[in-house]
């Protein structure tokens, strides 16, 4: 008969003896006789759920079963099955100990009063989010949702970090900010409108960009991480941050029509934002909210999902998101989730580490840290400024202009009038044959970038008279024509 | 309940602390139950198997536990706490100690090392519904 051996702890449940002499041919019969015969041990060693506890191992002789085939991993007459408790510890996320929480006034009693009727946060898990702090990068799309809930749902500290002004365009969906803060920075207008929501929570604000320099001397701070900016450098340095000093990094990420979150925490069991994404895409080929466009209401569900889930991590309830990465497609309206693993190889939360400080993100990114802008602006022979542009046509110069933006940036506002002529970036090189390349030509788009690609396109077919509309058609809308709508 | 060491074993908790500094360390506790108290008879310094975040994680050897386990029963003691390390931190129990502590029968001694320097020892207990920790005595003779 195999005999399992009980922990010390347990034995009081097993008629306090050391081992239990047991029937069964698996791991998970012989287990279902020891809870058989000694009933006392079963919220012991499964949780409500009927599944075993996270810290019960159960070993056949040396091996554990998860390395053999769980619970139907055979058993033989002669084998010892021990359980035995998995020991772990570490500085964590949150003190969760009832003498070191914080007490609530009577305002905050009744302030958070719907959140204490409920058993799953009660006077308890106030005092958790009470006790709680954590760090917001980013007050825009994802921030200002994160901001205004977090504020509210009492969490006692805030961090703020944002190095941005608050700007016409950026009112659609970051809905912290209103008309009348256009030009401030971003962290006031935010630190205005939450600490309005709610006076009690504390909000520290840095009013900086987050890099490699500063990142982990203001992330040891809090407790736990929310990266709300939507550039691949700060994601994954608010993700090396947050391993390295073993902080939960809640995840968010928007395009146009398209979400996702997730809670990466290996301190916690789970996956980093390297094991999924080792190493950034090629700059360029993701595009930005700036460049793609976002749906303004997207933000705000998914920044939520990010709130709920730090505030889940905060009181201990529930299932968080670590090794799960949620997909919410806002056209289909409808929710995937996917498995995440741990990556045994990631650089970074592996079995062996190589990164252990942090790097250059922009060098990891490929991005080139953007030049102090020249005073006088120099302007190459194939550019040309929107006055030169504005002076030559209005001279009379004959001159050929090619939008090289797409059809809906072209009803926003566009140099018809001037007889320009769209043709889509993508449809460039199998329309060069509409040019004819004795015409001089002014290439743009809506800032320059794309309109240079188009340069390139026609130098390589052999024309000469061309130039790009240096700064594009928002720089005309500043220095040409200011009834002409930016976006 | 409270836990009773001598301050010997509490010299021993404090020495791992901070030999390992700046990484975290771990061990068992060896002793019986008697009148209401964990009476520590032995500290068992082991072996930190994290690979990442050392610095702030302690994970021990399960086999580790069950020689303990094996080495206890014949001296007729059992394993009746852990403690670990908490390297630049208050010797108060994180959420993700609450997390990983096995049993609401055990002492879990924690030792606060500040820049190498072993500070605070505490003590603490987990409730039996498992939401919190709370302090428990030490009674150091």
């Amino acid at each position: 008969m195999p005999k399992i051996v009980i922990p010390t702890a347990l034995r009081q449940y097993a008629g306090n003896t050391a081992a239990v002499d047991v029937q069964g041919a698996t791991a998970g019969e012989v287990l279902a006789s020891l809870t058989t015969q000694h009933p006392d041990l079963k919220k012991h060693l499964y949780d409500a759920n009927g599944k075993l506890r996270s810290f019960v191992n159960v070993f056949v002789n040396d091996e554990d079963i998860r390395g053999l085939q769980n619970e139907n991993t055979p058993v033989k007459e002669t084998d010892d099955v021990s359980i035995i408790p998995a020991i772990a510890g570490g500085v964590g996320a949150e003190a969760r100990t009832a003498s070191s929480l914080p007490d609530l006034s009577k305002d905050e009693i009744a302030r958070y009063s719907r959140h204490l009727i409920m058993p799953e946060v009660g006077m308890d898990g106030q005092r958790k989010l009470k006790a709680a702090s954590i760090l917001l990068i980013g007050t825009g799309g994802l921030g200002s949702p994160l901001g205004l809930y977090l504020a509210a749902a009492g969490i006692g500290r805030l961090g703020l970090v944002d190095f941005d002004v608050v700007d016409h365009s950026n009112l659609q969906r970051q809905i912290v900010h209103g008309t009348k803060d256009v030009g401030r920075p971003k962290i006031q207008s935010a630190k205005d409108r939450l600490s309005d929501i709610n006076p009690h929570v504390q909000l520290d604000t840095y009013e900086t960009a987050l890099r490699a320099e500063n990142a982990l001397d203001i992330i040891k701070n809090y407790d736990i991480v929310i990266d709300g900016t939507d550039n691949f450098q700060t994601r994954y340095l608010a993700n090396d941050a947050s391993v390295l000093l073993g902080k939960p990094n809640v995840y968010g990420s928007i395009f146009r029509f398209d979400g996702q979150a997730s809670v990466f925490y290996p301190g916690g069991g789970g996956p980093c934002y390297r094991c999924l994404y080792p190493e950034p895409p090629p700059p360029g080929l993701v595009p930005s909210c700036a460049e793609g466009g976002v749906l303004g209401i997207l933000p705000g569900i998914i920044g939520v999902i990010q709130a709920t889930e730090a505030i889940k991590l905060i009181i201990g309830e529930g299932e968080p998101l670590i090794g799960r990465l949620l997909l919410f497609d806002a056209l289909k309206m409808k929710f995937r989730e996917l498995k995440l693993r741990k990556n045994p190889e990631c650089p970074l939360c592996g079995e062996n580490p190589t990164i252990k400080e942090l790097i250059d993100y922009d060098a990891f990114c490929g991005i080139t840290p953007p030049q102090p802008e020249p005073k006088v602006e120099a302007v190459s022979d194939w550019e040309v400024t929107p006055a030169q542009l504005k002076a030559e046509l209005d001279s009379g110069k004959q001159i050929t202009i090619i939008d090289v933006r797409e059809p809906h940036e072209w009803q926003i506002g566009n140099l018809e009038q001037y007889g320009s002529k769209l043709i889509p970036l993508g449809q460039f090189p199998s329309r060069v044959n509409e040019l004819n390349s004795d015409d001089e030509i002014v290439v743009h788009c809506k800032m320059g970038g794309r309109s240079a690609k188009a340069y390139g396109v026609l130098k390589e077919a052999g024309f000469k008279k061309i130039r790009n509309l240096k700064g594009g058609i928002l720089a005309w809308a500043d220095q040409v024509d200011p009834n002409m709508p930016k976006y | 309940m409270s836990v009773r060491l001598t301050t010997d074993h509490l010299e021993t908790i404090r020495q791992h602390g901070e030999r390992t500094f700046p990484e975290e360390c771990g061990g068992l506790l060896l002793g019986v139950v008697e009148n209401g108290e964990r009476v520590i008879r032995d500290v068992l310094p082991l072996e930190n198997i994290r690979k990442d975040s050392r610095h702030n994680r302690v994970e021990l050897n399960p086999l580790d536990y069950a020689k303990a386990e094996r080495e206890a029963a014949k001296r007729d003691l059992g394993v009746w706490g852990y403690y670990h390390s908490h390297p630049n931190h208050p010797a108060i129990p994180s959420g993700f100690d609450l997390d990983h502590a096995p049993f609401v029968e055990w002492s879990y001694l924690i030792v606060s090392v500040r820049d190498g320097k072993a500070e605070e020892v505490r003590a603490w207990t987990v409730r039996e519904d498992r939401s919190q920790f709370d302090e428990e005595e030490i009674i150091n003779a």
